[in-house]
């Protein structure tokens, strides 16, 4: 005998039409609902995410089917991919019966589903939705009975869910139905494709034919209205999120990481600046909020949350969505508090772990924005202060702007001033030519140079603030000034690379000041010496000691600089212990987004936490790379009583103590 | 209403000081220069004012000084004030504060003024007599040191802060001077709009010539560093001995032990 | 050489600082006189003229007033110098006597050279030596830069009386805020740094800071620890303050608590560690026990 099915077992080929008439109906509601939903998107500003558009394709396919995102958070993750994965292909099985039904057997007359092929089939399929029900129940655990910390159940839950499983179980039923009056007596050979269908079909086993075949097609009409009812409940619930974050996957940003707009000084017709309420936002910033899944895994790796601030990235997000959807006039500032929105530290933890795609960060920099911009407000005097010293002095702690170079005086090292035929310029960036423990870090750098036959410029005190951490506050205007007055200055000496020891200069000169017209070769010191290295321009002598490696934010995150420090390390004859959190995966050290110059009053210390991550590895030493950190840092250990069992030190103090003479 | 508020251009207290070659004044280089904090809350007091009696009210700002202080002028027009005089002198340095009161009096002679706003001092030359000096040219009612300040249909109610934290309460009428001491209000931000605005605001450029016919009082026979308080002295052994040098030198070198 | 002494006089009582404008007129060794507006209750211990007008008729803020009887005893005496003390009164007052002799004005001397007079600028940072064109001039002491000299006697009262037309009315005093600590304002700060140990020595830091009459201030850790209140921290997540006498007992002086402090105009630092940064701004580093030293300074100063 062969194996196939009959299509419409005991359904008739007359359900054909009712069924298309029901489903364009469904589809019909799915597509009202989210029709529904674009005046919402569309109080949003104008953006272009339709650029690029073979490659956003390409995205959207390969992070969609290959839930990549989704999967490198392995709780919840793992259920969803392959709950995800088994669903299609139950959906795809659905629709290739539907084909054959339809189209191949009336129109081609041929059987598709026959044969070995068929066997495969059955046997795909009937795994796919034990799978899927497995899945579900392991989501369904994890939501109502272990709960991890932040997950919250709301209505949408138990709709999704139960629909889900009664959608899955009816599947089996009628398999089973259809089975018991079918397989399991004519092809009991077949039916072992089936194991699905084949248990439920037990259920049926002692019913009557006539009753049997009622059942199944109660049955059937049950799935068919539940399917129905799925695709009804899309953009109603929690489920749009399978066309919205795909979407997402296709509407995500192009630029490169950490890119924020760059305002148009000059345009004196504007007059609004950041975002105040809805109508300033993007249609992407407010489409985020439909895309958001609630999977909290922002939420739980933001520094701010997790050290009990009133900051919560996935909070936020869903309260733009809530004010476009209830109050499109009212303040965001207000909805979500000034304390939240000065509380980021812009460390882009949420937007690199978000399966969603969703922006994050530039949503609190506009709201920054609009704070400092036009309400001249600060999250305190402290930070009121730092930015009128970066104003007048060029550095936040107002210190006078001739002594900038000072720290270089006796080095071997020109300023640029006098000679600039240099190989580098090296960018100091105010804590190393300020700030004495971050100076030895600059003296170190020079040492290694030195060594290596670099000849290094400074700018000495023409040198300025790189605007970063004013910029993050929402100061674009400052910003652009000390930006403007930098790159100028720059373009006067013909260099060739520039080169800085601090992630933070090395991200706004590398990218932000593109925008403003600088276009020379920057580099974070930590590549540059591996370079150096690999070309056997530099020579360590290894000593052997034990660390862990802090992943600056700047670095890791947005440059993707992640192995070389670690093997600059390990040639300097280190072993790495990891802290629980690191690389793409790092917990902030609290100074970033401008936090550096703001004095941390809500919660505890994110800098003692960090330490505690450190301490815990049981390393003796912390290497950083980064200025900030490192302050950070210094002052976690003192704070949180850890000075005798470890210590910070920078990487280039490593590397320059095992140079080669 | 027509308020006049006068600002200074002053180095930024961090910079290094040296002479300048005439060795009466300090040599510009290497220093950064910002609006005299003193004259942050006198704009403040009068922005708030302008913003309280709304349009018909007109908030003047003047500096003397060299081009550089159009940046400071700026600054005012972008926290409030609707236009401004600049009393170009390339040598304002020079001037003693008899003849800067002078040039401002002379500025605001025939205009009306009724509130004029000052600081207490200038945070460089630190002498507090501009401000005093320009009402009684001018024939003014004044009062200095001001932490409180409000005016009710040409009066003014001032808080003068005096010694030991004390407040002295006092009422003028219009025509007055005010000069504005620290913890009068804190000084806002200028928001960007206003920054844009201000670019588009008019800077009367006046020659100090046409305003200044008086000759200096006061000269300035040297400017110097300080004889050295004691520079950064090392106090070593036993705890006796060095408690005894540190009376000595708390006597000598500050004013808090007699 | 002869001077009118300006005294002063503050809710009913004559201010000491009135005896530090005679030690100015010694140095200068010029012949005094001196004008009160006070009572005859309370009169200076100095055996000289003392022109004399009513406190309770003439007020102890009137300007106007006050300038006209000034200008009349400058009359009768014709005095060099007219000497005021750098203070709210005497800021006030000063100019307006000046402009009216169109006399020049040397404001906060702190010293008399032979060159003229020091004063200091930039904020202590830097001096002037300033002279006057005019045949008169008049002069603010700095408050504390000359010391209180009582010569003793009773003076020869000469009374004044004059009308104000004065365009300004004293309506009266607000006593002081009770603020639990205004670092900003404080001329004598001693600050608390890790190095002292625990909280319960926050008391002994304390002490000095009031035996000095000055303000207690504390390092971040100090205050994080919850030692000390968050009024008074200093640094840049602090207050920037710039007393005249500024002592730091166990700080390190990291640069956030520099950035705050550096104004000062005198800094003494106490640290077990010679090298530590703090000694790098400090006029005086004494190498010590913070615990040792201070208690043995405050029991000295407090003598
Ligand atoms: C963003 C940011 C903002 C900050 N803002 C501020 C701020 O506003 N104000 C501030 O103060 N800090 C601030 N800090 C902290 C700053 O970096 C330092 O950690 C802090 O100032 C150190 O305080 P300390 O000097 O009291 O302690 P430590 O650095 O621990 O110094 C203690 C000192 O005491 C000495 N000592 C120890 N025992 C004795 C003894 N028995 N006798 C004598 N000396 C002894 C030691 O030699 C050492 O020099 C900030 C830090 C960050 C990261
Ligand atoms: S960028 Fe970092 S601090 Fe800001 S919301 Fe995201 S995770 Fe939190
Ligand atoms: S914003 Fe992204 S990471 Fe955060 S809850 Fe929503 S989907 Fe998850």
């Amino acid at each position: 005998m062969e194996a196939t099915r009959q299509i419409y077992w005991n359904m008739g080929h007359g359900v054909v039409i009712p069924m298309y008439i029901l489903a364009f109906a469904a589809f019909g509601v799915l597509a009202w609902g989210f029709w529904q939903r674009l005046p919402i998107w569309r109080q949003g500003k104008a953006l272009d995410r339709f650029d690029h558009y073979d490659e956003r394709v390409k995205r959207m396919i390969s992070e969609v089917f290959g839930q990549a995102k989704v999967f490198r958070v392995t709780e919840g993750g793992v259920f969803h991919s392959i709950f995800f994965w088994s669903f299609l292909i139950l959906f795809a099985g659905t629709m290739l019966v539907m084909f054959q039904a339809d189209f191949f057997t009336p129109v081609l007359k041929v059987n598709l589903l026959s044969g070995e092929f068929y066997k495969a089939f059955s046997l795909v399929l009937d795994i796919a939705g034990i799978l899927a029900i497995v899945m579900l129940a392991g989501l369904f655990i994890r939501r109502f009975v272990t709960r991890p910390d932040g997950l919250e159940i709301v209505r949408d839950d138990y709709i999704v869910l139960q629909l889900l499983f009664a959608i899955l179980i009816t599947g089996f039923l009628i398999e089973g139905a259809r089975m018991a009056a079918t397989e399991l007596q004519q092809n009991p050979a077949l039916a072992r494709f089936s194991p699905g269908g084949l248990l439920a079909g037990q259920l049926f086993t002692t019913l009557t034919p006539g009753t049997l075949l009622v059942t199944h097609k109660i049955l059937w009409w049950l799935h068919f209205v539940l399917v129905l009812g799925f695709f009804c409940a899309v953009p109603y619930t929690k489920l749009r999120h399978i066309l919205t974050t795909s979407a997402n996957a296709f509407l995500a940003p192009f630029e490169a990481k950490g890119s924020i707009a760059t305002i148009n000084m000059e345009d004196d017709t504007v007059e609004q600046f950041g975002t105040a309420t809805i109508s300033d936002l993007s249609w992407k910033d407010i489409f985020d909020a439909d895309a958001c899944t609630s999977c909290k895994r922002c939420q739980e790796r933001c520094p701010a949350y997790t050290t009990d601030k009133p900051l919560s990235p996935m909070k936020l997000i869903k309260q733009i969505g809530e004010l476009a959807e209830g109050n499109p006039t009212g303040s965001l500032s207000e909805t979500i508090s000034q304390d939240a929105i000065w509380a980021c530290t812009t460390c882009r933890a949420c937007q690199d772990i978000c399966p969603a795609n969703i922006e994050h960060v530039n949503k609190i920099l506009e709201m920054r924005r609009n704070l400092t911009l036009m309400e001249g407000a600060f999250p305190g005097d402290e930070v009121k202060t730092a930015v009128n010293n970066i104003e007048v002095n060029g550095n936040p702690f107002g210190l006078a702007f001739a002594a900038r170079g000072d720290w270089a005086e006796g080095l071997q090292i020109s300023v640029m001033e006098q000679d600039s035929d240099v190989d580098i310029l090296y960018f100091v960036g105010c804590y190393a030519s300020f700030d004495k423990r971050n100076q030895a870090i600059a003296r170190n750098f020079i040492t290694i140079c030195n060594a290596a036959g670099v000849k290094v410029g400074i700018l000495g005190k023409e040198e300025k603030c790189c605007g970063e951490p004013v910029r993050k506050l929402g100061n674009e205007y400052l910003y652009q000034m000390t930006a403007a007055e930098n790159i100028e200055l720059i373009k006067t000496y013909n260099v060739r690379k520039i080169v800085t020891t601090c992630p933070h200069c090395f991200n706004t000169l590398a990218r932000d000041y593109k925008d403003l017209g600088l276009d020379i070769p920057v580099e974070h010191y930590t590549t540059y010496i591996n370079t150096l290295l690999e070309n056997n321009k530099l020579n360590l002598t290894p000593e052997t000691f034990r660390y862990t490696y802090h992943d600056s934010c700047y670095l890791g995150r947005y440059m993707d600089i992640i192995e070389q420090p670690r093997s600059i390390l390990t040639r300097a004859g280190g072993s790495i212990t990891e802290m629980d959190k690191s690389g793409y995966d790092s917990f902030c050290c609290s100074a970033g987004g401008g936090r550096i110059i703001a004095e941390e009053k809500l919660g505890s210390k994110i800098s003692e936490a960090r330490i505690k991550m450190a301490t815990d590895t049981g390393a003796p030493l912390l290497v950083s790379n980064c200025p900030f950190c490192m302050t950070m840092f210094e002052d976690g250990i003192k704070t949180g009583g850890a000075e005798d069992v470890l210590r910070v030190r920078d990487l280039a103090e490593i590397v320059a103590e095992r140079i080669v003479a | 209403m027509k308020l006049l508020v006068c600002i200074k251009q002053v180095p930024d207290l961090e910079s290094r000081f040296k002479p300048d070659a005439t060795g009466t004044w300090f040599s510009e280089t290497d220093l950064a220069f910002r609006m005299n904090e003193y004259d942050e809350y006198a704009v403040e007091q009068a922005v708030r004012l302008r913003e309280q009696l709304g349009d018909s009210c007109e908030l003047t700002v003047l500096s003397i000084g060299p081009d550089r202080v159009v940046e400071a002028i700026k600054k005012a027009l972008a926290m409030g004030c609707d236009n401004a005089a600049h009393i170009q002198d390339n040598a304002a340095s020079s001037k003693d504060p008899w003849q800067i009161a002078a040039t401002i009096a002379a500025y605001a002679k025939d205009k009306g003024f009724d509130i004029i706003f000052t600081g207490m001092q200038s945070q460089d030359r630190g002498s507090a007599q501009v401000g005093v000096t320009v009402a009684e040219l001018l024939g003014i009612a004044c009062t200095t040191t001001i932490v409180g300040f409000a005016c009710d249909s040409g009066t003014i109610t001032a808080k003068r802060e005096l010694e030991g934290g004390i407040k002295g309460v006092v009422k003028l009428k219009t025509p007055a001077l005010v000069t504005c001491q620290l913890g009068l209000n804190v000084p806002r931000y200028p928001t960007l709009p206003n920054i844009m605005k201000a670019k588009k605001k008019e800077i009367i450029a006046i020659p100090v010539g046409d305003l200044l016919k008086e000759e200096a009082l006061a000269i300035t026979a040297s400017f110097h560093p300080p004889a050295k308080k004691g520079g950064g002295i090392v106090l070593e052994g036993d705890v006796a001995d060095l408690v005894e040098k540190v009376i000595a030198i708390l006597k000598d070198k500050t004013a808090v032990l007699r | 050489m002869k001077t009118l002494l300006i005294g002063e006089y503050r809710e009913g009582k004559l201010l000491e600082s009135t005896y530090e404008l005679l030690s100015f007129a010694a140095q200068l060794n010029a012949d005094t006189a001196m004008l009160l507006v006070g009572s005859e209750s309370q009169l200076p211990a100095y055996a000289g003229t003392l022109y004399l007008a009513d406190i309770a008729t003439c007020g102890e803020y009137n300007p106007d007033l006050h300038k006209k009887l000034i200008l009349d005893a400058v009359q009768k005496e014709n005095p060099d110098c007219i000497v005021f003390l750098h203070s709210s009164y005497g800021w006030d007052l000063a100019p307006r006597v000046a402009a009216a002799l169109k006399a020049a004005q040397i404001s906060e001397v702190i010293a008399n050279l032979d060159g003229g007079f020091e004063v200091g600028c930039c904020n202590a940072k830097m001096r002037r030596t300033v002279k006057s064109t005019t045949a008169r001039t008049v002069i603010t002491i700095q408050a504390g830069a000359f010391p209180v000299l009582q010569p003793g006697g009773s003076p020869a009262v000469q009374k004044l009386t004059a009308d104000s037309s004065g365009n300004l009315e004293f309506i009266g005093y607000e006593p002081a805020e009770k603020k639990d600590v205004d670092l900003a304002k404080a001329e004598v700060i001693v600050t608390a740094g890790r190095g002292i140990g625990k909280k319960d020595n926050v008391p002994v830091i304390q002490a000095l800071a009031r035996a000095l009459g000055g303000e207690l201030g504390a390092s971040r850790p100090v205050v994080d620890a919850g030692w000390v209140e968050h009024s008074h921290q200093v640094g840049t997540t602090g207050q920037t303050v710039s007393p005249k006498l500024y002592i730091a007992c166990g700080v390190s002086g990291a640069i956030q608590h520099l950035a705050g402090m550096k104004k000062s105009d005198f800094i003494i630092a106490i640290n077990k560690d010679k090298d530590a940064p703090i000694g790098e701004v400090a006029d005086v580093l004494v190498v010590a026990d913070v615990m040792q030293f201070v208690p043995a300074l405050t029991a000295k100063v407090a003598k």
